[in-house]
């Protein structure tokens, strides 16, 4: 049987809620407890959706590095954008996923830095890369964003 | 009684009847939550006739934020001497051979809650109000007067702002455990659009929000905690961080959960004695949550790193970063629809 692994997490920390907290000893142990119980619940979040974010974050990105490809004019760049693009797919291991977009975040964070420069010396093609990354970013964080109430 | 406890008992008696009253002897003592940044503890101290609560707040191998305890301790003191309600200091002791870290420890303030779960709603209005006028008091003291130069690096009205930029920009790309494009673009945006000079420098709290202040059942504030990013700066910093979407996130139209943000930024003016400039504002708005984002990624590092078990620091690391990426965002994209910015004048 595959484990389901968010519901297992969530019994895991109803339990610590439930009967854990109540018979804690003291205020700091009750408050760190709860504190699992709220760490618990994001990893749940992300245990489910994690794969699914990485990869589709990645298939978002492409068409942005494409478009800045054709106009950057910076050979450093040009390489990187080159390198990331001709990337073999890795596995669908959380940690592989992990180290391919932490590569292509750092790659945009120095390409942002530049679409903003060509966008200062008047680019119009700057001012449309600059609105697609910050699109990007928007749906990077909305992605990424925990349910919790606290 | 833990090993812990133990320890702490026996250093602290020996401590206190060496510095307070011969016979000194702790008891009572209790760990307090929260507190992140130290690892802080409640005790009874009984030395014949006499008696007295204290708080004692130990140095940790690692925590939120690298400060000096010299300088969050030398800022208390001062707030206390300038008759803010702040906890009295009684001891900074430096010498390990104590407790083996480095220590403060302040008269208790009795009687009293930090409301982590929020200020009861009868007693919203009037906390709030308190809480910006004391603001505004901190905003209307001068550091030099206060004796604080020598625990303070010394600024200008001029490069305050970016001196606090290039701090928590450092802070940022040393502890990132992921590159963060949102924080990167927000300090891009920060160098490019510097703010206007300080009207004034002033004593700077640097943690001023719901949360680091103690209030009594009848709602009034008894004691300003947490001093330890203390600094001499721009007064608006601390107005615009204790103004951060982040600290009413469930209740985003009432500043700390607790005032509409014009009536906030109202009792600071009227207690600072200055105007508040939009456009400086807004820098410090957009600072604001970038300095939330280092000190969430730092705290990420700490626990990541294993440096720190705390799981507070965990949920700093992931839940608020996320939270304030989504902030940072919103006050920055060129087509948002700006539903954190608020009218606060």
């Amino acid at each position: 049987m595959i484990p389901r692994g968010p519901e297992a997490i969530r019994h895991l920390l109803t339990r610590i809620a439930q009967d854990l907290i109540p018979k804690a000893g003291d205020a700091y142990t009750a408050t760190d407890l709860g504190y699992f119980t709220v760490l618990l619940g994001m990893i749940a979040q992300d245990y489910d959706r994690a794969a699914e974010v990485l990869v589709a974050e990645h298939a978002a990105l492409e068409p942005i590095l494409r478009e800045a490809a054709l106009h950057i004019d910076d050979a450093d760049l040009e390489a990187r954008i080159a390198h990331v693009l001709a990337e073999k797919t890795p596995s669908l291991r959380v940690s592989d996923l992990t180290a391919r977009s932490d590569a292509s975040l750092k790659l945009l964070i120095d390409l942002h830095a530049a679409v903003e420069d060509a966008e200062a010396g008047g680019a119009d093609w700057a001012r449309t890369v600059n609105d697609e990354i910050w699109r990007f970013l928007e749906a990077h964080v909305a992605a990424h964003a925990y349910d919790v109430a606290l | 009684m833990g090993v812990r406890e133990d320890q702490l008992q026996g250093g602290l008696s020996d401590f206190l009847a060496a510095k307070w009253r011969p016979g000194a002897q702790v008891c009572d003592l209790a760990r307090i939550p929260g507190g992140a940044s130290r690892e802080t503890w409640r005790l009874k101290v009984h030395a014949g006739e006499a008696s007295r609560g204290m708080v004692v707040r130990i140095d940790p191998e690692t925590s939120l934020i690298d400060t000096d305890r010299r300088t969050e301790y030398r800022a208390m003191e001062a707030a206390f001497k300038a008759g803010l309600p702040a906890p009295e200091t009684l001891f900074l002791e430096e010498d390990l051979r104590w407790l083996g870290r480095p220590f403060s420890i302040t008269a208790e303030v009795t009687g009293c809650q930090a409301a982590p779960g929020g200020i009861p709603p009868e007693h919203r209005d009037a906390i709030g109000r308190q809480k910006w006028r004391l603001l505004g008091k901190i905003a209307a003291l001068d550091p030099l007067t206060l004796g604080l130069a020598d625990v303070m690096a010394a600024t200008t009205p001029a490069t305050c702002a970016m001196e606090q930029l290039d701090y928590w920009a450092k802070v940022i790309a040393a502890d990132e455990l992921h590159p963060n494009p949102v924080a990167h673009a927000a300090i891009r945006w920060l160098r490019r659009n510097p703010p206007p000079p300080a009207r004034k420098l002033s004593l700077v709290h640097g943690d001023y929000r719901t949360g680091n202040f103690l209030y009594s059942p009848d709602g009034q504030i008894k004691a300003i905690l947490d001093w330890e990013m203390a600094h001499i700066g721009d007064p608006l910093e601390d107005l615009a961080w204790s103004l951060d979407p982040l600290w009413c996130w469930n209740e985003p139209e009432r500043a700390g959960g607790l005032l509409p943000h014009t009536e906030a930024v109202r009792a600071w003016e009227e207690a600072a004695g200055l105007e508040v400039d939009p456009e400086a504002f807004r820098w410090w708005q957009v600072f604001a949550a970038l300095k939330g984002i280092g000190i969430w990624i730092s705290s990420s590092e700490d626990f990541h790193s294993g440096a720190s078990k705390a799981p507070i620091l965990a949920i700093a690391g992931w839940l608020m970063t996320d939270r304030q990426q989504r902030i940072l965002v919103d006050y920055l994209a060129p087509h948002s629809r700006h539903r954190f910015v608020r009218v606060v004048k």
